[in-house]
């Protein structure tokens, strides 16, 4: 199927659930939907498309907004791009769907703190034990400070 | 039974990687295992957004030793496609053959580890004796033998003369046959049988629902691989099998990375054969223009993936990078785990957890650290930049 079918196929079955959609490059397909939609939608890619692979999911934080990208495929990648609120920044999970996806929500959720509800195991897995609560490193608003030179080691 | 928990690592000496395994066990069975990889953290994606294109691909090799070549093509491929320029073919063939040099060292690598780990210590010398060979080979191609800073933006730095291509040609030669070698080792002796063999069990249905990557994916008998199924640099034009092993064991991946060391040398003799003329690098602006891309190689470990956003400035907005050994880690715990009639022993834990390959180095990530400066030849920042601009101008 090609990235175009692809694509028509899902705005048929969504329809103005999907705000915006491209096809950037060959083999990358960009889709944009409202947060409440996410979950709906990776699901029917996943069940209907035949495509159980999740590359990985990147948070960005776009200063009032944190913006969430589930890639997945194979051999088409399809970014799943959705906002949602910094100041309560929720989401629903998709390990039930894809289980594979349970490390990359564990890493969105320790370094920009965005709660994944219903995640089974949602812990911290790359920040030490004794990083500060509430200290969220992939931020904007958080400088890390200047390491300085070793002398007289 | 009741059931304790055996820590085993950070430091281990059954482990390579730092990387805490809590094992749930009953007896000798381990029934339940949890995992902790943050020992190696050191925030490289923050650290990319305050550097700019051409510093970051210093860093992103220094996201892993081992898989160095596979983070610095993955980056600048990426970055390539934010100018959206045309790359000349020449430099696409010499990053796949740098790449596939790279994926040959890694793959003896593990295989010397495997060795290790099972107690066949023979075998890890005589294999790290031949990788030697490549890494010389690796020296002579960039001029270093870990980390090669080969490939930058717009191309790669250096070319390929006659003289090279003979000693890759040569030094082929001799890797293939010591492989060949190794492989009936591998096939036939009793220790590594005994020791792999339906050891460390990640069934196929498994494997592609916990989203594992590369040759554990593989070696469950699942066709997947990113340079046949979403070919970049040159693996559209250079013909290659993907192999697969159906046994879903350590033996299988055994085999699935030996088999892949022949594909690996092909590729090299046909990229060298093929080579087209033509510059080795174009020029780019040091600012790329706004937007965002996504690149997927096929490190040795698997699938890697590199993603930027860009605002217009010289520095990136966002870098995100997703390695294999993260991807690969849901499929360890399964396969760590007993479940009904599969029961996992203590002592397979090494070989089982070593059969992924892991690299916590780039499961976590970089921040580095300035060493102490002799002030003689300390330079600022801006004679550096005049420096380079200068140097820029000139090339």
């Amino acid at each position: 199927m090609s990235d175009e079918d692809f694509l028509n196929k899902l705005k048929e079955a969504f329809k103005e659930k999907i705000i915006e959609s491209s096809i950037p490059r060959k083999n990358i397909i960009n889709i944009v939907v409202p947060k409440e939609s996410y979950k709906e939608v990776i699901k029917f890619i996943v069940e209907n498309f035949n495509i159980p692979h999740i590359q990985t999911i990147t948070g960005i934080d776009m200063s009032n907004e944190i913006q969430i990208i589930a890639h997945l495929g194979r051999s088409t990648t399809i970014n799943v791009k959705t906002s949602i609120d910094k100041n309560n920044p929720e989401i629903d999970t998709i390990t039930d769907i894809i289980p594979g996806a349970s490390f990359y929500e564990r890493e969105v959720y320790d370094l920009l703190g965005v709660n994944f509800r219903g995640h089974p195991n949602l812990k911290r897995v790359v920040l030490p034990e004794n990083w500060p609560k509430g200290v969220y490193p992939l931020r904007k608003e958080y400088k890390p400070e200047h390491p300085k030179p070793l002398r007289g080691v | 039974m009741s059931s304790f928990t055996v820590p085993i690592g950070p430091q281990h000496p059954a482990l390579p990687e730092p990387i805490l395994l809590k094992l749930e066990v009953e007896g000798e069975y381990v029934v339940g295992v949890d995992v902790d990889v943050s020992y190696m953290h050191r925030g490289i994606e923050k650290a990319m957004e305050y550097r700019n294109y051409i510093q970051n691909i210093y860093l992103a090799e220094r996201i892993c030793g081992i898989c160095n070549v596979a983070h610095t093509i993955c980056y600048t491929l990426n970055v390539d496609k934010l100018y959206d320029k045309e790359i000349p073919p020449r430099a696409q063939y010499l990053r796949v053959i740098i790449e596939e040099l790279n994926r040959i060292h890694s793959h003896l690598l593990w295989l010397g580890v495997a060795g290790h780990e099972i107690g066949f210590d023979t075998l890890f010398m005589y294999v790290w004796r031949d990788r030697e060979r490549v890494m010389d080979l690796i020296e002579t191609i960039t001029g270093n033998r870990v980390n090669t800073a080969y490939t930058t933006i717009g191309g790669v730095r250096r070319d390929i003369t006659s003289d090279i291509e003979y000693k890759i040609r040569k030094t082929m030669d001799i890797v293939e046959e010591r492989t060949k070698y190794y492989k009936s080792v591998a096939a036939a002796e009793p220790t590594i049988l005994t020791r792999t063999k339906e050891v460390g069990i990640l069934k196929t249905i498994d494997a592609v629902k916990l989203c594992a990557v590369g040759p554990l994916l593989r070696a469950s008998n699942v066709k997947n691989d990113v340079r046949a199924d979403a070919p970049y640099a040159a693996h559209d034009e250079v013909p290659f099998n993907v192999i697969t092993y159906p046994y879903c064991d350590v033996f299988s991946r055994v085999l699935v990375r030996v088999d892949e060391i022949f594909e690996c040398i092909n590729m090299i003799r046909y990229c060298l054969d093929h080579l087209p003329k033509g510059p080795i690098r174009i020029k780019l602006p040091l600012k790329p223009p706004k937007g965002e891309a996504i690149t997927r190689v096929e490190a040795p470990r698997g699938e890697l993936l590199h993603y930027v956003v860009s605002d217009g400035s010289e520095k990136p907005y966002r870098y995100k990078v997703r390695t294999p050994t993260l991807a690969n880690i849901p499929a360890l715990c399964r396969m760590l785990t007993s479940s009904g009639d599969y029961v996992v022993k203590i002592a397979d834990i090494p070989i089982a957890y070593a059969s992924i390959d892991p690299c916590l180095c780039c499961t976590g990530r970089v921040q580095f650290l300035d060493i102490e400066k002799d002030k003689k030849w300390t330079w600022s920042w801006e004679e550096l930049k005049e420096y380079s601009k200068k140097e820029w101008k000139k090339s």
